[in-house]
């Protein structure tokens, strides 16, 4: 398709505003541009050599071999010959031309709804209506522009970042004229956890953000539907918008793996394909951002490197953070070899003209030019659905093109010109003539040898006699050039000043100057030499030698996934909590996960049958074997937000949408012998949200972490926290305030959720009855809207989820007893109950367990009659009693906390552990795989050096899943490693830092209790 | 457990229907008592097995072995026998009394309103009727340094032991010290998630006002005390002792830096006796605050490493580390849940040599060292006669939760109630039940 084309026949007539009244004559747009002679770069990976592009109204006309291309009419030609020229980059994750997203003041009071005037949704962060096409507006935005040109940026694809439904994006060309810059109004839909400017309570959380977001595409659903039936009864222009961009291209903007992951599982969730915007930190989870086979966009945003001068002071800077300077730049790199595929954004960059630059820095640490290449044009154009727009040097595209004297993204290379829309901004003027070299003066009968050097901008000259330098005052001016002398050695007294023109591409200067006397005297210069061109390494030299990535990508990680082992102990003293009570001088065996034998005087033969794996003996003698610590309650390994507590229930939200697996306290916690807890929601509303079970799996992913198939769990809370005792005078209008009125949000929310389920149940029972006429006609009935809050709650009436309470004071609890039984459902789980003990018959009776502390008291009014005898008695009465921590530290020292039932209320030293074991796992309805040890269980296990209740025992090896996770020695070397890591890193950082760098900063180690509120999801 | 089975009879049968009040104060030591046996943790670092030791007229009269002591100068003979004797342990910065449900507004006098506030003092706050205190003792810590919070200055602590009517009765040195929160050297600014901690602007300017309002009060101190006639300043009358060493400086400081400072403050200001409480980063300047003869209330054992890569131990090892670099310190424990908490403080003591003190060593963290460091080791914090016989008796080892069971308690030769409120509700419900009470 070389295409000899004349004006003619050219279709279209791209004369801008071709509805609009002219004032004066018209601009017909008739004279062609033609790029003859380049090397074009028609795609990341075809490049013609001695080639033409040819532009008519602002889009490509023609490209091929100059030999072929011929252009009739008029034109303008431009001869390129030496340089290349390349399709411009397309940025899809920018705000360019934008409004700034407003947020109002702090401190206003509880918000329920969105005080948006108009038919739109309930919710503010919800805001599919917002068309960027709409808000564009490039007038204001010359040097967001200017930035972006220069970096070679021909179009951007510009939403408005705001909020978690955020409307749709615009693909627009880098150009002035919004008519014309506009190349597909609707071209994509955005998403993000984040809540903006949104001055809503809800969501507070990432949780709470996660579920709006599914359950916002549940309503578009329901809408849709309902619309379909015409059965609606109201109309939502956000959810109308919301729909109306489904079929788009959907980018989340996630800003790392780890919401890229989460946005990926919601994706999954709702059946909807997102591209992750997933910052620069992929190659920590590589393996599982490929599972998703989701799109990435990646930043260029390289950590800068630290101050860390003072010893003390860098302190501050975590070992995550110095490996994450040294490996980032390596990313595209390592998500380009895992085969994945990435778009490039230049957003989070200090300026989009950067671009190259950062790329470069990528190249060095491995990624190839034309991936690169590829990443910021075709790409992207695919991602959008605009191949057709541009990406490319093709006939019909935009004519976006970059010109350049070298490989793009070389340093050495300059960009001359961005031609955006078939408009020229130059950076480097072509025509501009190269003044080094070395020149013949002639002046005043005398020949000097005078020498131009230095860069282009700044060019200096000097006269060199017998090897001696004299500076020249040398000032180029386009052709003209001025040269003042003061050569008094050589008895040009005083100060010559010449002035002259510069001819023949540079070979001759000549003009007329003045004596220090004011004579005119007359002078040239004749080129003796070219200048010196350098010849360039245009290929990427890889860098430094980088460490390993950690898994988790925190202190205490590994390089390696530790492996499952085949372990034989040998003459432990096993608790086994189990009937058979503690073993003295027995044997444990684990092997492919599970616990194979238990038991004295094992054999081979007896424990591995005829084929014997290699296994290792550890010499237990003298120690104790327990089964591994289950933490009932926990609110470690959570990230953004443990309550999302902005409504009276907000059962549609769960914690296992917010693990984080790169928590330390999952190391530490390891230490002190725990292998599974449950991450609770906090307790800031009556109906919580739904729980994580974890295994202690370190170095695994979030969703790994999950202990499979466990039952899920809801948290109820009661009490102060939940009436808004302690929040401040801003919070007295959310219904309950009391202890009356939590009762009543209980029945309300029930009585809801058992209407929900029937109607759900109808609905299934009518699609089965429904008529073949029916489905042929389609009018099937509209499906019950699906509603995630009630959905979770008929899941608790139906026995398919738990519920596990925070409760203090005795007639709370017998309250949600009573509230459980008349509406046919059992509470799994007090935790905390701490007034349990006053209850405890009404406990057993009503079939709950109870999960307290061991000696917690007096921290708030409803707990000044919280005993640490509570555990003893509520297990005298029967009742599976359980210790929780809510707590970081104390969970690394559970076991000590059992060894306090003990101490009071005189419990067996073995029915104590299993207060930190069995009895957990029975609550958490996972004592069929752990708790104990018993043949056919998860080799979840234990090995301490001293009695397991006592103060001055310490675990030595801690295994889940016959994987050993911790290990008092290695944990030795480990530090060792990371002090030699840390001490290479900071060498490095401090070279790099040459002086400066940025101020430490100590991340925030904070950790949740029950009771925690924040707003950090923003 | 034979002895809880024991006291199921003796405290079962008589005492399940008492009613809920707080124990009574016990009244003056009137008949002299020999513990004979055991094994008697002096709190000096030593111990002795086959101990006997004579409580006499409030105070010990004798510490020596049971072969050798003449039982008949004693009215009343305990038999220890297997079981262990200890100082009556102390709490250092602690706010017991000071707070009774932290939720509570109403109940909580432990931080008074103002930036320099020596002159506010503890002691008048220190509630002896506070539900919290029984529990704490009958775990074996027995007394207390009563430490107010806030400000730069948050006042004045007292030493008290926990049996007495009224505040009176309780104070053993109604001041011992001014304590100084150190500013923290760098603010910490919020920002997705992680606090940037930079240098703060108002560091320097902090320091200055600290400075300058302790060389007015040692201007103030120096020209003497002033006439009944003359113009009082009560708060720097409050600072007085601090110059002439009657009162310890205790700056409350973590940091590498806020220690050092402080250290060079003292010696700027000619303060006798600093004292820092907290010093996480203290083995770091061990050398420095061994030649300033400064020592270290230690920060709760039971806390979590400041930085992730910190040793996972660290804050458990914090303890053996001072003692090898010969830093004088003692453990306390503020923080979250510290009022209630304090009962746990032998624990903290055990996991203290768990990782690494001896076991002397640890029972001496928690009384000779810390009577040492508040300065009131004269009358208090060891076995050693002529001290004040404040002391208990445990059925096992009293550092390990495992075996801390405290049968009898002595208040300057009062015999204590050990009962507590939570012992009553226990028991109350324990009836209800009709079930036994292994306590």
């Amino acid at each position: 398709m070389l295409p000899l084309m004349a004006a003619a026949a050219v279709g279209h007539s791209a004369v801008a505003q071709e509805t609009f009244p002219v004032n004066g004559v018209v601009n017909k747009q008739l004279v062609r541009t033609a790029l003859e002679h380049a090397t074009v770069h028609v795609s990341a990976t075809e490049v013609l050599e001695d080639a033409t592009v040819v532009f008519y109204q602002g889009r490509i006309e023609a490209v091929g071999p100059s030999s072929v291309i011929q252009v009739n009419g008029p034109v303008i030609r431009h001869d390129l010959n030496g340089l290349h020229v390349y399709p411009s980059f397309v940025d899809i994750h920018s705000d360019y031309a934008m409004p700034e997203a407003q947020r109002e003041g702090w401190g206003r009071g509880p918000q329920d709804l969105s005080d948006k005037k108009g038919a739109y949704g309930w919710n503010e962060a919800v805001r599919p209506e917002t068309r960027a096409a709409d808000v564009f507006d490039p007038t204001e935005a010359e040097s967001d522009r200017n930035a972006y040109q220069k970096g070679g940026f021909g179009a951007v694809v510009s939403h408005v970042q705001d909020g978690i439904v955020r409307g749709t994006g615009a693909l627009v060309a880098l150009s002035e004229d919004s008519r014309r810059a506009l190349l597909k109004p609707e071209a994509s839909a955005h998403y993000s956890f984040r809540k903006g400017s949104s001055s809503q309570d809800y969501p507070r959380s990432l949780m709470g953000s996660t579920a709006l977001l599914k359950q916002t595409f549940f309503d578009a659903n329901w809408y849709a539907d309902a619309s379909r039936l015409n059965e609606r009864l109201e109309t939502n222009l956000s959810l109308e918008a919301f729909n109306a961009s489904r079929s788009m291209p959907s980018f989340f903007d996630a800003g790392g793996w780890e919401d890229g992951l989460r946005a990926a599982k919601v994706g999954a969730d709702v059946d909807h394909n997102f591209i992750l915007v997933a910052g620069n930190n992929a190659y920590q989870r590589l393996e599982e951002l490929q599972a998703t086979g989701a799109s990435l966009v990646l930043s260029l945003d390289y950590p800068k490197a630290y101050d860390v001068s003072n010893p003390y002071t860098s302190r501050l800077v975590g070992l995550d953070e110095l490996k994450h300077w040294e490996l980032a730049p390596a990313n595209a790199a390592r998500v380009h070899a895992a085969g994945i595929e990435f778009a490039l954004t230049a957003d989070g960059l200090e300026s989009p003209s950067g671009i190259r630059s950062a790329v470069w820095t990528s190249m060095r640490h491995g990624l190839p030019e034309a991936v690169a290449l590829a990443a910021l044009t075709e790409i992207p154009a695919k991602l959008i659905g605009a191949s057709d727009r541009v990406g490319r040097i093709a006939k019909g595209l935009e004519a976006n093109v970059l010109i350049t004297d070298g490989p793009i993204f070389h340093p050495d290379a300059q960009l001359l010109e961005n031609w955006v829309q078939g408009e020229q901004h130059t950076y480097v003027n072509r025509d501009e003539v190269d003044l080094r070299g070395s020149y013949n003066l002639a002046v005043a009968d005398r020949i000097l040898s005078l020498e131009v050097s230095g860069e282009l901008s700044k060019l200096k000259a000097k006269v060199v006699i017998d090897s001696t330098d004299y500076k020249v005052d040398f000032a180029p001016d386009g052709r003209s050039v001025s040269l003042g002398m003061k050569l008094d050695t050589l008895g040009l007294d005083g100060w010559w000043r010449l002035s002259g023109n510069v001819w023949m591409d540079s070979r001759i200067w000549e003009g007329r100057g003045q004596r220090a006397d004011g004579t005119w005297v007359e002078w040239s210069a004749i080129r003796q030499s070219e200048p010196e061109t350098e010849a360039s390494e245009y290929e990427a030299q890889p860098d430094s030698v980088q460490g390993d990535v950690m898994y988790p990508f925190v202190a205490y990680g590994n390089a390696e996934r530790p492996a499952q082992r085949t372990v034989w102990f040998e003459g432990a003293t096993v608790w086994t909590c189990e009937e058979s009570g503690k073993l003295e001088q027995a044997d444990v065996v684990i092997h492919n996960g599970k616990i194979l034998a238990v038991g004295a005087a094992l054999d081979e033969a007896s424990v591995f049958g005829s084929s014997i794996p290699a296994y290792e003996r550890v010499d237990a003698r003298g120690k104790h074997l327990t089964p591994g610590i289950i933490d009932e309650h926990t609110h470690i390994a959570a990230t953004r937000g443990i309550n999302e507590g902005t409504q009276a229930s907000s059962a549609e939200v769960t914690i296992q949408s917010s693990v984080n697996s790169e928590d330390v306290n999952i190391y530490r916690q390891l230490a002190g012998g725990v292998t599974t807890a449950q991450i609770l929601h906090g307790s800031a509303n009556p109906i919580g949200g739904q729980s994580a079970i974890i295994k202690f799996r370190w170095g695994a992913s979030p969703q790994e972490l999950l202990f499979e198939d466990a039952s899920p769990f809801i948290k109820f809370a009661l009490g102060e926290n939940v009436k808004q005792s302690n929040w401040g005078n801003d919070y007295r209008s959310r219904f309950p305030q009391t202890r009356m009125g939590v009762e009543q949000v209980y029945y309300d929310h029930f009585y809801r959720a058992r209407e929900y389920d029937q109607a759900w149940k109808d609905y299934r029972q009518n699609m089965r009855n429904a008529s073949r006429k029916a489905r042929r006609n389609n009018t099937l009935p509209a499906a019950p809207r699906r509603d995630l809050e009630l959905e979770t709650l008929a899941q608790i009436l139906n026995e398919e989820r738990f519920v596990t309470c925070h409760s203090y004071r005795q007639d709370e609890i017998n309250m949600l007893m009573h509230v459980a039984d008349s509406m046919g459902f059992t509470i799994n789980t007090f935790t905390h109950i701490l007034e349990g003990y006053k209850v405890a018959d009404k406990m057993a009776e009503h079939g709950a367990g109870g999960s307290s502390f061991s000696d917690w008291w007096a921290y708030k009014f409803e707990v000044k009659d919280a005993i640490p005898y509570n555990g003893a008695v509520l297990h005298g009465q029967g009742i599976v009693t359980a210790f929780n921590s809510d707590d970081a530290e104390m969970a690394r020292r559970l076991n000590q906390e059992a060894a306090k039932a003990v101490k009071y209320g005189g419990v067996s030293e073995e029915e104590a552990l299993k207060f930190v074991t069995l009895n957990p796992a029975k609550l958490l309805r996972i004592d069929h795989r752990v708790g104990s040890i018993a043949v056919g269980k998860d080799a979840d296990i234990v090995l301490w050096d001293d009695h397991p209740l006592s103060v001055y025992t310490r675990a030595e090896q801690t295994y889940v899943d016959g994987t050993k996770y911790y290990d008092l020695e290695e944990d030795a070397a480990k530090r060792e490693w990371m002090r030699g890591e840390r001490a290479r890193l900071v060498q490095a950082m401090k070279a790099a830092a040459k002086g400066g760098g940025r101020t430490p900063s100590e991340r925030m180690h904070f950790h949740y209790h029950c009771d925690t509120l924040t707003d950090e999801n923003r | 457990m034979n002895y809880k089975a024991l006291l199921t009879l003796v405290v079962g049968a008589g005492m399940a229907v008492a009613a809920a009040a707080q124990p009574t104060p016990a009244p003056d030591q009137k008949e002299s008592i020999l513990i004979l046996g055991g094994t008697a943790h002096l709190g000096t670092g030593d111990a002795l097995e086959n101990a006997a030791i004579g409580l006499r007229d409030g105070k010990i009269d004798y510490v020596g072995f049971a072969r050798t002591v003449d039982r008949a100068r004693y009215d009343r003979v305990i038999e220890a026998n297997g079981r262990h004797i200890y100082p009556g342990f102390i709490a250092p910065n602690s706010t017991l009394g000071l707070q009774e449900i932290g939720a509570v507004r109403a109940t909580r006098d432990d931080a008074e309103v103002g930036t320099f506030k020596p002159h506010v003092r503890s002691i008048i706050a220190f509630n002896t009727d506070s539900e919290v205190t029984p529990t704490v003792r009958s775990n074996g810590v027995l007394m207390g340094q009563i430490t107010p919070r806030g400000g730069v200055i948050s006042g004045s602590s007292a030493f008290v032991h926990f049996d007495g009517w009224n505040w009176e009765d309780a104070a053993l040195k109604t001041v011992d010290g001014i304590h100084l929160n150190w500013p923290v050297t760098h603010h910490r600014h919020w920002q997705d998630g992680k606090i940037d901690i930079r240098k703060r602007k108002t560091y320097d300017q902090e320091r200055h006002e600290i400075q300058r309002f302790f060389s007015e009060a040692k201007a103030y101190a120096e020209a003497g005390e002033p006439s009944s006639t003359a113009v009082r300043d009560l708060r720097q009358e409050a600072m007085r002792g601090l110059f002439d060493g009657t009162l310890r400086l205790y700056v409350h400081a973590n940091d590498v830096r806020q220690i050092t400072e402080a250290v060079h403050f003292k010696r700027e200001m000619g303060i006798a006796h600093l004292v820092i409480v907290g010093g996480t980063d203290a083995p770091a300047v061990a050398d420095l605050l061994r030649d300033n003869n400064v020592p270290v209330m230690v920060k709760r054992v039971h806390s979590l490493p400041r930085f992730a890569e910190d040793d996972v131990d660290a804050p458990f090892r914090l303890a053996k580390e001072l003692e090898d670099e010969g830093v004088l310190f003692c453990l306390q424990n503020a923080g979250g849940m510290e009022h209630m908490g304090v009962r746990n403080l032998p624990f903290y003591a055990g996991t203290a040599h768990a990782y690494g003190l001896t076991y002397e060593q640890a029972v001496q963290s928690i009384t000779l060292n810390a009577a040492k460091i508040i300065g009131v080791d004269a009358f208090c914090g060891s076995l050693e006669t002529g001290k004040d016989a404040t002391l208990f008796i445990s059925e096992g080892d009293a550092l390990d939760m495992r075996t801390n069971y405290v049968t009898e308690a002595f208040i300057q030769g009062r015999a204590i109630d050990l009962d507590n409120r939570q012992r009553q509700l226990y028991r109350k419900f324990q009836a209800k039940y009709g079930a036994p009470i292994l306590d």
